[in-house]
């Protein structure tokens, strides 16, 4: 049903239009509808590959936040006792300190000043 | 006596000097990249000669920093009132060929003024943000103006449409106009959106990204989640303004641009039967599934890139506006993860909102498993579906395809969540966990007593599938309205959504409930 206004020698008349013949309604999808779209951007945006992180276990010291390493206040072979600062890491011009979790001696450290870290990454291995 | 022309004259060429905007070059040189001037994108948009320009003679009010004096055409943004598809919309275009359509605090104002007007008439608000961001010559008046934006946003949300179009820098704190909008359409390759872009990353942590991973359209489309619309060039974008306004009210007190002068067709669909793989372990395309219950299959997807394993937009059933959420059981089996989690629910609440009836296809593998998942949060993202439909007053109509098991079955628009019709076809499985699982915990001690566990177990896996992996069991109990062949569905959902329109529901009054976040 289609309302139409239909204008005959200058009167306007509004009228209502039945179309007999009906295109089924199982037809194929009809395409020639002025379709819109949002635009397709495909597979996502790749991100540059995450540094190798050395693995998470016991005695792993990971750095709290993304930054760079300030400074290492300890050595390999160092004992060191909870509570202690381990590295300090510069982000957002904050310096945020890592402290041992507990007692034990520095068996690896990982990262050097200057090198930039992930939240979440080995920094230093205490046994 | 006729008016002095003197002053027609000068009106005149206040009227010339605010056309040009930043210059025909400045202008020139947009259009060699591709991109329309501020002035051009609302022309196109309207309908011819209906637009109402508001504030053209717009003065900045700087001092400072060589502010004194300076001339700024519109002070950086064109606002104003117009017709598109004979439906009044209010509009605001920032001109990057002006201060770098730097915001001020006449810039903002403009803003906010056009969106009081917007919402005290009842109208959307289409945003055209174009802009280097806060005019650091007015200092804190800049950025008091962003957030006198904001808050004009927050004030009209929900009261009326808010689309924003992201068709050149947007960055830093303007990000958040956008990002508290309905909806935002950005424009490939010419338009960057970001908070803290690469150079700010760089200084404050020491991280290098790219403008491509953070800040492009494909970036927010694809990953962030973000945006709804990609645009190919500005011409789309406005393409996609009207085909989005096309199916909306003009505020949250008016219902949808429904057609009810069509009547409903209860032919049959068979073409429908043909989606659905024999091998239940086989995909079925949602898309094609919605295509064919909207009409013409003018399906207007939403976030089309941004967790598929949900698909959620716009279409007509019967010629009634409905919202669709579906899940896509080709990507990530259709379960539902934190990122399809929140999708659906921002899109479900807006349909809410502005009284778009919805309508949910479930295909459902249940909620993704995974460390990931449960430690980023699965537990509050999920439950944002089931509070967007429990909360949810407008029609809803549920269809169950196929599976629909546990949590998700419910987080999909059960019965129990509101729906006031639920059908199922005769290959829903509708139960609280597979099979497998099942069998696992129900027969445990029958299993490692048998003399063939692993022939017992497949015999009972057989078994549970047979009787409860239908929808026989929910339709049983009043769960499911009705078993439906597919090729009615969608006859039976366009009458549905035909007398559930007087649907009204009211709530326990409260200043608002509080949606998992």
């Amino acid at each position: 049903m289609k309302k139409l206004r239909i204008t005959v020698e200058g009167k306007p008349y509004e009228v209502t239009v039945e179309e007999l013949s009906e295109a089924s309604q199982t037809a194929a999808a009809p395409t020639g509808v002025a379709s819109v779209a949002s635009a397709s951007v495909g597979a996502a945006p790749a991100s540059a590959p995450a540094p190798a992180h050395a693995p998470s276990g016991p005695g792993v010291v990971t750095s709290p936040l993304g930054g760079v390493v300030i400074s290492v206040s300890v050595e390999v072979g160092q004992a060191v006792k909870e509570g202690e600062v381990l590295l300090t890491v510069e982000a957002m011009k904050m310096n945020t300190q890592v402290f041992a979790p507990n007692d034990g001696s520095v068996e690896e450290i990982h990262v050097k000043a200057g090198d930039a870290v992930a939240e979440g990454q080995a920094m230093l291995k205490l046994a | 006596m006729p008016i002095n022309q003197q002053f027609i004259d000068e009106l005149q060429a206040r009227r010339e000097k605010a056309l040009v905007c930043g210059g025909k070059d400045k202008i020139e040189a947009r259009h060699k990249k591709g991109q329309l001037s501020a002035r051009e994108r609302l022309d196109s948009l309207f309908d011819a000669n209906s637009f109402q320009e508001v504030g053209m003679h717009a003065v900045h009010r700087g001092r400072l920093f060589g502010m004194e004096g300076k001339e700024l055409p519109a002070d950086g943004v064109i606002t104003g009132i117009g017709r598109i598809a004979g439906h009044t919309v209010a509009a605001y275009s920032q001109d990057f060929t002006v201060a770098g359509g730097s915001l001020g605090e006449v810039h903002a104002q403009k803003i906010c003024d056009i969106m009081d007007y917007a919402q005290r008439c009842g109208i959307p608000v289409i945003g055209f943000n174009d802009s280097g961001g806060a005019r650091i010559q007015e200092g804190v008046e800049s950025l008091s103006g962003y957030g006198k934006v904001f808050f004009k946003n927050v004030y009209c949300s929900g009261v009326i449409p808010q689309i924003a179009v992201i068709a050149g820098p947007c960055a830093g704190g303007a990000a958040y106009s956008p990002a508290l909008a309905d909806f935002l359409i950005m424009v490939q390759g010419t338009a960057q959106m970001f908070i803290c872009g690469p150079e700010v990353i760089k200084a404050a942590t020491g991280e290098t990204v790219t403008m491509d991973e953070i800040g492009s359209a494909a970036a927010h489309a694809s990953v962030a989640g973000n945006i709804h619309f990609v645009a190919r060039d500005d011409t789309h974008a406005l393409d996609l303004v009207r085909k989005l306004l096309s199916f909306l009210p003009a505020n949250n007190i008016q219902d949808p641009r429904h057609d009810l002068s069509q009547s409903v067709s209860l032919e049959p669909d068979d073409a429908m039967n043909t989606l659905i793989p024999e091998d239940p372990k086989g995909a079925i395309d949602a898309i094609k599934v919605i295509q064919r219950l909207v009409d013409q299959a003018d399906f207007f997807e939403v976030q089309q890139d941004w967790a598929k394993n949900l698909v959620i937009g716009f279409g007509r059933i019967g010629g009634i506006v409905v919202g669709i959420v579906a899940n896509q059981s080709s990507v990530k089996a259709g379960t539902l993860d934190i990122d399809s989690s929140d999708k659906g629910a921002r899109f479900i609440r807006f349909c809410n909102a502005f009284n778009i009836p919805i309508v949910t296809l479930v295909d459902t593998g249940g909620f993704m498993p995974g460390k990931a998942q449960e430690r980023g949060g699965i537990i509050r993202h999920g439950a944002k579906m089931l509070f967007a439909y429990a909360s949810a007053t407008v029609p809803k109509i549920t269809v169950i395809m196929r599976k629909a098991y546990g949590g998700a079955y419910l987080a999909m628009c059960s019965r129990d969540l509101g729906a006031d019709m639920v059908y199922a076809w005769p290959t829903a499985e509708i139960a609280v966990m597979g099979a497998e699982g099942a069998v696992n915990v129900l027969y445990r001690e029958e299993i490692k007593k048998a003399a063939d566990p692993a022939a017992r177990r497949a015999e009972l896996i057989k078994q549970y599938r047979d009787e409860f992996a239908s929808p026989y069991q929910a339709a049983g109990r009043c769960m499911v309205t009705d078993v439906i062949d597919p090729s009615s569905t969608r006859a039976v959902v366009a009458a549905a959504l035909r007398n559930t329109l007087s649907k009204r529901e009211t709530r326990p009054p409260k200043k608002h409930g509080n949606i998992p976040l």
